[in-house]
């Protein structure tokens, strides 16, 4: 009883705070799952979010964070999972995944710098300008290198490419 | 022979069962049950026997006040009474402890205090954080008080909800005749506590004027469902003040006002059955069929004739003598299954004495809930605030509550001697 106590306590003082900071606070019951896959030395973690109001939150925290999606059916969230285990189990028997996770940490780690970066400091629209002109390039890189490398996975089309 | 050995076995499942459970290393519902289906099983009690053993106005006005709570608690109306009451006091924090305590005292009277603390700390806390305050000296009295206000009905504390259920006492009993001693008390205590804490609270003029950012209204999250519970709560305490003149138990009262108020709200009833503490339900019913064993057994008839012999009859005596064991039992156990105990035990001493009983009734709730202040582990609200209080860092362990608990226990259970020997014996 008492650890069911303690997490309706720092709930009731979570409402409590964020109401005085003006939010519109919804608690409700759910059941969060947490997932992890074992692919040799790579390990697949997500975690999401089963609750009564149809909505499902999945996000993938291993090997590096991808942004929580919303999904309106439950069997999306497993749809996605097993794509994403199918894609990983394909790529770790064709290549090895070390660069490709490095980059992946590189790039959240130079998102999270331009938010502190726009958050505590007034930048120089023009400087902006420029780090997206590099970004373009980066995605610019990245279409050139699929042009030039052979497809693997066809069970279903890149979201983004 | 037969009978003899159901003797022997009603003893040695029910003292396991108690010892498992006051040594906290078992689950106390898990025990319960355990022991309570090892009475049916060994035959003690059958099947039959042992769900007669259970107190359905105890389970029913207990489930009823937990749903009522449960839909209560959603509106914001604390937290709204809580901040308006710190406002009022202009960020005073004295004022604000008395404030709060008062407020505890009330909400516990006609709440759980379980429930009353785990709506009023969490609030407390962001007070104490917006004044730069330790938030124990304002912890450490809403647990008291709790405890205190929950003594004066028969709703306001697990003792006295069965003691209402096992006897003819109505709502409107426990308030006349426990009401009084716990507005004395709660003011001596309120005075040793501003003794305690003098000069430990200090507030700067610019975190006073913080208090002032917060917006009570803000709290409150639904209007409507906040006046449709305040009027369910009202009829439901004025049904629990006639019941007996209706012809009803105080159960029926507290389901139909539950029902009632479930009808009215819109409110998703899983969401609502679902935090009903299903594991106290539980443990209340495999207590009065551990109880109810001894009781078939005549163990209970017993106890109560060494205990009459104990006392020699004598009226001040057992009082005295049921108020302090409580007291001090309470203080160190649970006091529900001491309780679910005690109550077979003075109905048997009933039949054995010719004076009226209704004092040892009023001993027993005063000792059981007073008493559950003596130190953490006395009651359940205070092991919830002292998990509550570890968990943001503040360390309100068995020796820092045992310090201010203990004295107030004593001072509180020594005040009720006095009222039961002045009015009653």
């Amino acid at each position: 009883m008492k650890r069911r106590k303690l997490v309706d306590f720092e709930a009731s003082k979570h409402l409590i705070e964020l109401t005085q900071l003006g939010a519109e606070v919804n608690q409700i019951n759910s059941k969060m799952c947490y997932v992890k896959f074992v692919l040799g030395e790579i390990k697949l973690s997500y975690v999401y979010n089963i609750n009564k109001k149809g909505k499902y939150f999945l996000e993938r925290i291993m090997p590096y964070p991808i942004p929580i999606r919303e999904f309106d059916d439950e069997s999306d969230v497993i749809k996605i999972i097993k794509f994403d285990l199918k894609q990983y189990r394909n790529a770790l028997e064709s290549r090895p995944l070390d660069r490709f996770i490095e980059v992946n940490l590189s790039m959240s780690q130079v998102m999270r710098k331009f938010e502190d970066l726009f958050l505590y400091y007034d930048i120089d629209e023009e400087q902006c300008s420029g780090i997206l002109e590099k970004i373009d390039s980066i995605s610019k890189d990245i279409l050139d290198l699929k042009d030039k490398s052979k497809r693997t996975f066809f069970e279903k089309e890149p979201y983004h490419l | 022979m037969l009978l003899h050995n159901h003797i022997l076995t009603a003893i040695i499942i029910f003292i396991l069962t108690y010892v498992t459970i006051v040594s906290e290393k078992i689950n106390r519902t898990i025990i319960a049950m355990f022991g309570a289906i090892l009475m049916i099983m060994f035959q003690v009690l059958s099947q039959e026997h042992a769900i007669g053993k259970i107190d359905f106005n105890t389970i029913g006005l207990l489930i009823g006040m937990m749903i009522i709570v449960n839909i209560l608690r959603m509106t914001g109306i604390f937290e709204y009474l809580a901040i308006k009451t710190a406002k009022l006091a202009k960020g005073d924090p004295w004022k604000i402890i008395v404030s709060l305590s008062i407020i505890t005292a009330i909400c516990s009277a006609l709440l759980d205090n379980v429930t009353t603390v785990l709506l009023i700390a969490p609030v407390t806390f962001v007070i104490t954080e917006t004044l730069e305050l330790n938030p124990l000296p304002f912890l450490i009295p809403e647990i008291l008080f709790a405890n205190i206000g929950g003594t004066a009905t028969l709703i306001g504390d697990p003792p006295n909800i069965m003691i209402g259920g096992a006897t003819d006492l109505t709502f409107l009993d426990f308030v006349i005749n426990l009401g009084p001693v716990i507005v004395v008390i709660f003011i001596v205590i309120l005075v040793f506590l501003k003794l305690f804490y003098i000069n430990k609270l200090v507030v700067s003029e610019e975190n006073k004027k913080k208090i002032f950012s917060f917006d009570e209204n803000k709290a409150i999250r639904d209007k409507v469902l906040l006046k449709k519970s305040l009027i369910v709560l009202t009829i439901t305490i004025f049904g629990f003040s006639i019941h007996h003149l209706l012809g009803l138990e105080s159960a029926t009262v507290a389901i139909f006002g539950a029902s009632a108020l479930l009808l009215i709200s819109g409110c998703d009833p899983e969401e609502i059955l679902v935090d009903v503490e299903w594991t106290t339900i539980f443990f209340f019913t495999g207590l009065f069929v551990l109880v109810g064993a001894l009781e078939e057994v005549g163990v209970i008839d017993s106890l109560a004739n060494q205990m009459i012999q104990l006392t020699h009859g004598d009226l001040v005596l057992t009082a005295i003598g049921i108020l302090w064991l409580s007291a001090i039992a309470s203080a160190f156990l649970d006091n529900i299954p001491f309780v679910a105990t005690m109550i077979p035990l003075i109905k048997s001493v009933a039949v054995l004495v010719t004076f009226n009983i209704t004092p040892l009734w009023w001993a027993l709730a005063l000792g059981a809930c007073l008493g559950g202040n003596g130190s953490l582990v006395g009651a359940s609200a205070n092991v919830i605030v002292g998990g509550m209080a570890q968990k943001k860092g503040y360390n309100l362990d068995f020796k820092t509550f045992f310090k201010i608990g203990f004295p107030v226990m004593i001072i509180s259970t020594s005040i009720a001697t006095v009222y039961l020997l002045v009015f009653y014996v």
